[in-house]
């Protein structure tokens, strides 16, 4: 492969215009490719106790997300939670409707479910079967709420719309309740949210925590969680549900996402807790001030160091946005789509530098793209030893999974100090090269 | 019966690409949505199956699907037969590129010109039946257009047309098979399809003097041989010491050689002291030996006869797989559509010694003694590669279960 050629192929931040066409693959065929709605909707409906999961697709989309659930003590193990319809070409040429009602009061008989999502796959919407008004005439019969969360993937880029679509649907379960002093985390996807600094800043605060989702609630902490006062939005793909439950009960909502820009954490700190009507936790200035001490003296190690952004925990474009505060240059961000909230940060990033914007997932290329770019360092997941071997080094982030607030900012800037001095060590020939 | 409460029978699909996915030397590219071919990857690096530059995806977005824009897909053939330089690409639908209809052969007509590459494609999409379907679709087809014509033969080599790595202990009965032919026959395997093998070998597969069919799905590929190359076949799987005894028999007339006379002898002995339980059967006062079997095709109709030679009675014998791939299916073998009905006779057991997949495994009464059988492995993993359940050691693993589940039920 030619990195000269694949990088041609490739639009700088500055010339997208519409993300799903700007946004270009590295190569056409890929390895591994982007994970599939069908595992979000799956990942999603594991941390929903009491709930269903009925698959309607092929053998193939069933077995695999199957598969994902065996091991799983959430999902149930082998006779767990996730079900399956798998059609046929009689399906396809016939409608398999007729075949999810038989399959759904197999389910009402066998399990006796709190709730189901139906969870449709690309054949079943290329057919053109209408599951939602199936989904409300199965509602009406059965006595409990049924959901469908559309999963083709041949509409969206990656696993994440699966999640968003799921917890989204938990809408329909919920019931108006009379508002108390408690939050909602919607969207917390990584890591455990109890080992996160925001929730150790609401538990000093005396906050309870309504309902979590997706990451572990049940269905009678969704139907109550429109008491909470305000709903955390720790991920964009809490952001539909959030605003439609804003919308219905007047739940305003905090965006608190995995910022690694201290300012951007300060604000959202001071919404929360000005929607909850409470004074910002002391403890909040020490945090801070820690995080601006950890820039400080970050940005004279890091002026100058250039990267390649890959998969991390964080908003790519926020995170890309603060590196390039820091004096860092950003020479290609892999990314799944730029959304109105990227805007600021990209106009940031755009006041000093101009990347090369891909489709992320897609290793094998960047090989040959190293060669062209020669970052000092690249953040993601790739093998270190191979990266060694052409003068960078990898920024290991997997840990801020778990991380809201201030922590990020110093977790993220210790990792890359340490990350650009290896570097600097491995062009200099030390460090076994 | 519309719900699927287990892992369903993996398709046609699943088991074309599982095959092709084991011939070094050629690239496997799927035609579309991305999620499809990254869920796969567990399930085949399960399945011992190394994947990088050998197995890509296209993806494949709303337009390519309301418009049926092959671009992209031409796009990506020219890119990994320039990129990884494949003697063959083999192009798979989807299940979406099959319902939209995709011309995946008319596209490689068209790109053809432009690449070094041999190109071939599968429009299965998974809908025309299940894994068993879908090897043998792959095995004809490798025969028909991989395999070239030879006329002249390699006395000391067979080929191996049935190996699937989606059947349990694979590998392990490779080996066995392997070690069967070199000690009765002085025999070495050439191509193994679909089990590490490569474009080179399969070209010439032609050469080898005899094909060991062990899977009715590689019937189909065998005849397509025979005509070709003129290369003779035996069809079958040897199970248990008189199976096996039985089978090398077959290759032996086939070949017209003969086996290894201590081989065979010590075959005999062994079905004759196994033999020795048909007594202790008789003597069972309250519960007589029974086996419900379940796996694929040869599995099942092999080992449930050698469980009949020793007294365990073979009260039911189901095909994981329909029916179809298997000339003149034996009457006795059952083939349930759905899952409801296996659920309900597993269920029933009762002191009885199952083989049969680890999901089933959980339905049994604790009176029951299990082995495993087949795919899928839940509990645990597969490893050992010495540790068949064809021939005489496969029979020495099945006799100390056969042991354990007598003292049940003494």
């Amino acid at each position: 492969m030619d990195g000269k050629e694949l990088l041609s192929r490739l639009k700088r931040l500055s010339e997208i215009e519409d993300a799903n066409k700007d946004i270009r693959d590295l190569t056409y065929a890929q390895f591994p490719g982007t994970h599939c709605p069908l595992m979000g909707a799956a990942m999603a409906v594991r941390g929903i106790d009491g709930a269903y999961m009925m698959i309607v697709g092929t053998d193939e989309c069933a077995y695999y997300t199957k598969r994902m659930t065996i091991h799983s003590e959430d999902w149930g193990g082998v006779g767990g939670r996730c079900v399956s319809v798998t059609i046929d070409q009689h399906d396809i040429t016939f409608g398999c409707v007729k075949k999810v009602k038989e399959a759904f009061n197999e389910l009402m008989d066998e399990y006796s479910p709190e709730a189901v999502f139906i969870v449709t796959t690309c054949v079943p919407e290329i057919i053109g079967d209408d599951f939602d008004a199936l989904a409300a005439e199965l509602t009406e019969g059965s006595g409990i709420r049924v959901m469908i969360v559309h999963t083709e993937h041949f509409k969206c880029e990656n696993h994440l719309p699966g999640v968003e679509r799921t917890i989204t649907a938990c809408f329909e379960l919920m019931q108006p309740q009379k508002k108390n002093g408690s939050v909602n985390v919607i969207g917390q996807r990584m890591g455990r949210f109890e080992d996160t600094e925001l929730n150790r800043i609401l538990v000093s605060s005396g906050i309870e925590i309504c309902a979590m989702l997706p990451s572990g609630c049940s269905i009678d902490d969704i139907r109550r969680a429109p008491c909470a006062r305000v709903n955390i939005v720790v991920n964009d793909i809490g952001l539909p549900l959030a605003k439609k439950m804003k919308a219905s009960f007047g739940t305003p909502y905090v965006f608190f996402d995995k910022f690694t820009n201290p300012e951007h954490i300060e604000i959202a700190y001071e919404e929360l807790f000005s929607f909850l009507d409470l004074p910002l936790p002391a403890e909040l200035e020490a945090l801070k001030a820690t995080a601006e001490k950890a820039v400080s003296d970050a940005k004279k190690k890091l002026t100058g160091v250039s990267f390649i952004y890959g998969n991390t925990p964080f908003r790519a474009f926020e995170a890309c946005a603060f590196m390039s505060s820091l004096g860092m240059k950003p020479e290609l961000i892999q990314c799944h789509g730029i959304k109105s909230e990227d805007q600021n940060d990209v106009s940031s990033i755009l006041t000093a530098h101009d990347p090369f914007i891909t489709q992320s997932a897609n290793i094998s290329p960047m090989q040959y793209i190293y060669d062209e770019l020669r970052p000092m360092l690249y953040l993601g997941h790739e093998y270190a030893m191979r990266l060694r071997k052409k003068g960078i080094a990898l920024v290991h982030t997997d840990m801020g999974g778990g991380m809201l607030g201030y922590e990020a900012t110093s977790y993220l800037l210790a990792q890359l100090t340490h990350s650009a001095e290896e570097a600097r060590e491995i062009r200099e020939g030390g460090m076994n090269k | 019966m519309s719900l699927t409460r287990y892992l369903p029978i993996p398709s046609d699909r699943m088991g074309i690409l599982w095959s092709l996915l084991n011939i070094e030397g050629c690239a496997v590219l799927e035609y579309g949505p991305a999620g499809t071919t990254h869920y796969s990857m567990g399930l085949f690096a399960g399945l011992g199956i190394e994947q990088e530059n050998s197995l890509f995806t296209t993806h494949m977005r709303e337009d390519d699907v309301i418009m049926g824009d092959t671009s992209r897909l031409e796009n990506a053939i020219i890119e990994v037969d320039k990129n990884c330089a494949p003697k063959v690409i083999f192009i798979c639908a989807s299940s979406c590129a099959a319902v939209i209809g995709t011309d995946l052969k008319g596209v490689c007509t068209m790109i053809r010109p432009k690449v070094n590459a041999k190109l071939m494609s599968f429009e299965q999409g998974g809908f025309r039946g299940d894994y068993s379907a879908g090897i043998k679709t792959a095995y004809s087809f490798i025969a028909e257009h991989l395999a070239e014509k030879r006329e002249e033969k390699q006395e000391t080599k067979y080929n191996i047309i049935g190996a699937s790595v989606g059947s349990y202990r694979c590998k392990a009965d490779i080996i066995e098979i392997e070690r069967l032919m070199r000690e009765a026959f002085g025999m070495t395997a050439h191509a193994r399809l679909c089990l590490e093998t490569d474009v080179e070998t399969i070209r010439t597969m032609g050469e080898a003097s005899l094909n060991l069919v062990i899977r009715p799905e590689g019937i189909d590929a065998a005849k397509k041989l025979e005509e070709k190359c003129g290369t003779r076949y035996v069809s079958g799987a040897p199970y248990g010491y008189a199976g096996t005894a039985e089978w090398l028999r077959a290759v032996a007339e086939a070949m017209n050689k003969q086996p290894n006379a201590a081989l065979i002898a010590s075959l005999e002995s062994k079905q004759r002291e196994a033999a020795q339980y048909r007594m202790y059967a008789r003597m069972l006062k309250r519960n007589k030996p029974q086996a419900f079997l379940y796996g694929d095709y040869e599995t099942v109709r092999g080992l449930s006869s050698f469980l009949e030679s020793i007294g365990v009675k073979a009260e039911k014998r189901i095909c994981k797989h329909a029916l179809l791939s298997v000339p003149q299916p034996n009457e006795g073998i059952e083939y349930h559509r759905t899952e409801l009905e296996r659920i309900g006779i597993f269920k029933s057991a009762r002191n009885a010694l199952i083989l049969a997949d680890d999901q089933l495994k959980r339905l049994c009464d604790k009176s029951c003694t299990y082995m495993r059988i087949s795919t899928p492995v839940i509990d645990g993993a597969q490893v050992a590669v010495h540790m068949p359940i064809m021939g005489d050691r496969g029979a020495d693993m099945l006799m100390e279960y056969v042991e354990e589940y007598f003292n049940t039920l003494r």
